[in-house]
């Protein structure tokens, strides 16, 4: 069966994350995925326009799983909150006629219809499910054994359990099994499933979010990861290109690299850190370029 | 009978230094919820154990506690169904979080009721009651918006888990908004802009980070997550101005002028000049990473076909006008599955 996508990038992947998008575009090249980019999906609206006008969020995603049912194709996200914004239109729209309607009354100003046929998926779990453990395992040429790699799943791919439901809130596993694959070691801490402060950056930077930053990258380092992997751009925003801030807020320095799924993905079948975008990470990633070499 | 291990936090301040755990070895008996495993534990092995219940059927709100690290209701909750949840033969049972203990599974609640008295969780009414002598009355939908926000039983698991209070206990916390949200939306109430003033103090209300914890964690379906958005929408509605509504702002403003969001110029245009002037550093990092594109700092490109997304945002501003959004009902199933890899096709 070929697997085939509807490519949602969201705009951290084609802002401040080019090496998230980058290293995406080549491990789903080599696992055999194919990505058709949606060129004219916009913003998923993050959470922000949701809290303004939920109506207008509506429209705009509708229009966005529009396009991926034009192609006939499940949506591939890779990000947290565009999975959840995404889904949750698709929820509201499905499970209220009524408001369908009148979203389509809106579409059809532009000729679109949203029909309802496609499902929105994430690429940690197409990995998993449509390429499969065992084909990850039979393709890896650089097993990571000397890693301790921290898993970060992110909120918005695991809760609330009536938008995302690939696995349960409380005991997930999908990243752990990923990390066994690959030969690394995943290992347990404090933060596992907690929150990287992202969403309250605007409002209380100081108040709640960079402490929230320090305490996640503090607690991967207390059971001595050599690095956190997360699904999500906007978790590894926060805890890599803000974790300077986090440590001067807390005066302590952490220094925990953190890569993008695909990353550690690519880095296990033989892709290099370079292609990857290693280098753009602001936490050195240097000792795990030179372990890897 | 299968046995499993109940290791419970104990800690009682009049003569313990610091908390500690005792674990009870107990039989997996048919149908036993975590807090009759707590009474199995007090009556046969050691009655010091002290915590909190009352009706015993998930009404009261009494019982919360932390199962494996994560609140809920331990009358609520089946000792084999969280056994196989866990995947292990040993159930940790801890107080909520985010609260002082008092002894063992016993909290302080007072911290919970100060904060409750703040948004003065009372009705207050708008009018004079009806001349008919019956009560104040609310037409279905109006009714609708508040039925599951007065379905709160006060618990504490939301609060437990919250990682907005996690951070910082000044936060009013989930129960405490979602209640708010009750009477802000409520169509009879007369205090709703005295009320949005005292959630948006130090723009409190915008401090939840939307972990979702509160969602996931809640007994009885009190949306405390989406009362919180709710809340946050209505604000908006009655002009309220607070960084989440300027940052909802740009967002509406980037999609409808290019469609993706312009990160780099997110700064200059949430917090002004000097906003800008104080993330300079952050900018300057992240340019010399190569992780942004020079063309972003002058606008950036548009998505294809963008011309279809300026005309379905002005469309949705008139349609919006004529429709009522119901609130989600279901936020107890867990979403359904119909991806085509699941699918084999
Ligand atoms: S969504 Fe907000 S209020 Fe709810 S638990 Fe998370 S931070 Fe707290
Ligand atoms: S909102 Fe739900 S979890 Fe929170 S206190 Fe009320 S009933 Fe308990
Ligand atoms: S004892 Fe009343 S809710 Fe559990």
């Amino acid at each position: 069966m070929a697997l085939k996508y509807a490519f949602y990038t969201g705009c951290s992947a084609k802002g401040v994350a080019p090496e998230l998008y980058d290293s995406t575009k080549l491990v789903a090249e080599k696992l055999g995925m194919e990505l058709i980019e949606l060129e004219a999906a916009t913003c998923c609206g993050a959470g922000a326009v949701q809290e303004k006008d939920e109506f207008l969020s509506l429209t705009i995603n509708a229009r966005n799983l529009a396009l991926a049912e034009e192609l006939g194709l499940d949506m591939l996200t890779i990000c947290n909150t565009c999975t959840l914004m995404l889904r949750e239109a698709k929820f509201k729209l499905d499970n209220d006629p009524e408001l369908k309607a009148a979203v389509n009354e809106v579409l059809k100003e532009a000729g679109l219809e949203y029909k309802g046929t496609i499902e929105v998926t994430h690429f940690l779990w197409e990995v998993i499910d449509a390429v499969g453990l065992d084909k990850i395992k039979s393709m890896v040429v650089r097993p990571l054994r000397e890693f301790n790699i921290a898993p970060f799943y992110g909120c918005h791919i695991i809760r609330p359990p009536y938008l995302t439901g690939y696995e349960d809130p409380d005991n997930p596993s999908s990243i752990e099994r990923l990390i066994e694959a690959i030969g690394g070691n995943p290992v347990d801490h404090d933060a596992r499933l907690a929150c990287c402060g992202f969403h309250s950056f605007w409002s209380a930077e100081d108040k709640v979010t960079l402490k929230l930053t320090a305490m996640d990258t503090q607690a991967a380092k207390k059971q001595q990861a050599d690095f956190m992997v997360t699904p999500c751009p906007l978790c590894h925003t926060q805890l890599d290109a803000m974790q300077p801030e986090a440590e001067e807020k807390i005066g302590v320095n952490i220094g925990m690299p953190v890569l993008h799924l695909p990353q550690m993905i690519g880095l296990a079948i033989g892709l290099k850190p370079k292609e990857l975008g290693l280098h753009k990470h602001v936490i050195s990633t240097k000792a795990i370029i030179e372990k890897v070499a | 009978m299968e046995k499993f291990k109940l290791k419970v936090f104990r800690y009682d301040p009049t003569k313990d230094d610091k908390p500690y755990y005792q674990t009870y070895e107990l039989p997996v008996e048919k149908g036993m919820t975590v807090l009759a495993a707590l009474f199995k534990a007090k009556e046969e092995q050691d009655s010091s154990i002290s915590f909190r219940y009352n009706c015993r059927a998930a009404i009261c709100g009494s019982c919360a506690v932390r199962i494996n690290g994560h609140a809920t209701l331990a009358c609520k909750v089946q000792v084999k169904h969280m056994l196989e949840k866990y995947n292990t033969d040993t159930l940790v049972i801890e107080p909520t979080g985010n609260i002082k203990p008092l002894k063992d599974l016993v909290y302080d609640m007072d911290w919970v009721i100060d904060k409750l008295k703040k948004i003065q969780p009372w009705f207050i009414p708008k009018e004079e009651p009806p001349a008919d002598g019956k009560e104040y009355r609310q037409d279905p939908y109006d009714h609708h918006k508040i039925d599951f926000a007065s379905d709160c039983i006060l618990c504490n698991s939301c609060m437990s888990d919250c990682n907005a209070l996690k951070a910082n206990k000044d936060f009013l916390g989930p129960m405490v908004i979602s209640k708010a949200y009750r009477f802000i939306a409520d169509s009879r109430d007369g205090a709703k802009r005295e009320r949005l003033e005292t959630v948006l103090k130090d723009f409190n209300l915008e401090w939840c980070v939307r972990c979702m914890e509160c969602t996931t964690r809640c007994p009885k379906e009190v949306q405390p997550y989406e009362n919180i958005i709710r809340t946050r929408i209505i604000a908006a509605e009655e002009g309220f101005k607070s960084p989440g509504e300027i940052h909802a702002e740009i967002f509406e403003q980037d999609i409808y002028n290019r469609g993706l969001l312009n990160e780099m110029l997110l700064p200059m245009r949430q917090e002004g000049l000097l906003g800008a002037a104080k993330r300079a550093p952050f900018g300057i990092r992240m340019f010399f990473k190569g992780k942004v594109n020079i063309a972003d700092f002058f606008g950036g490109h548009k998505v294809k076909r963008h011309d279809e997304v300026k005309k379905i945002m002005d469309k949705a501003k008139e349609v919006k006008k004529n429709i009522k959004i119901k609130l989600i009902s279901d936020v107890h199933t867990p979403y359904e599955d119909k991806r085509k890899s699941k699918q084999g096709g």
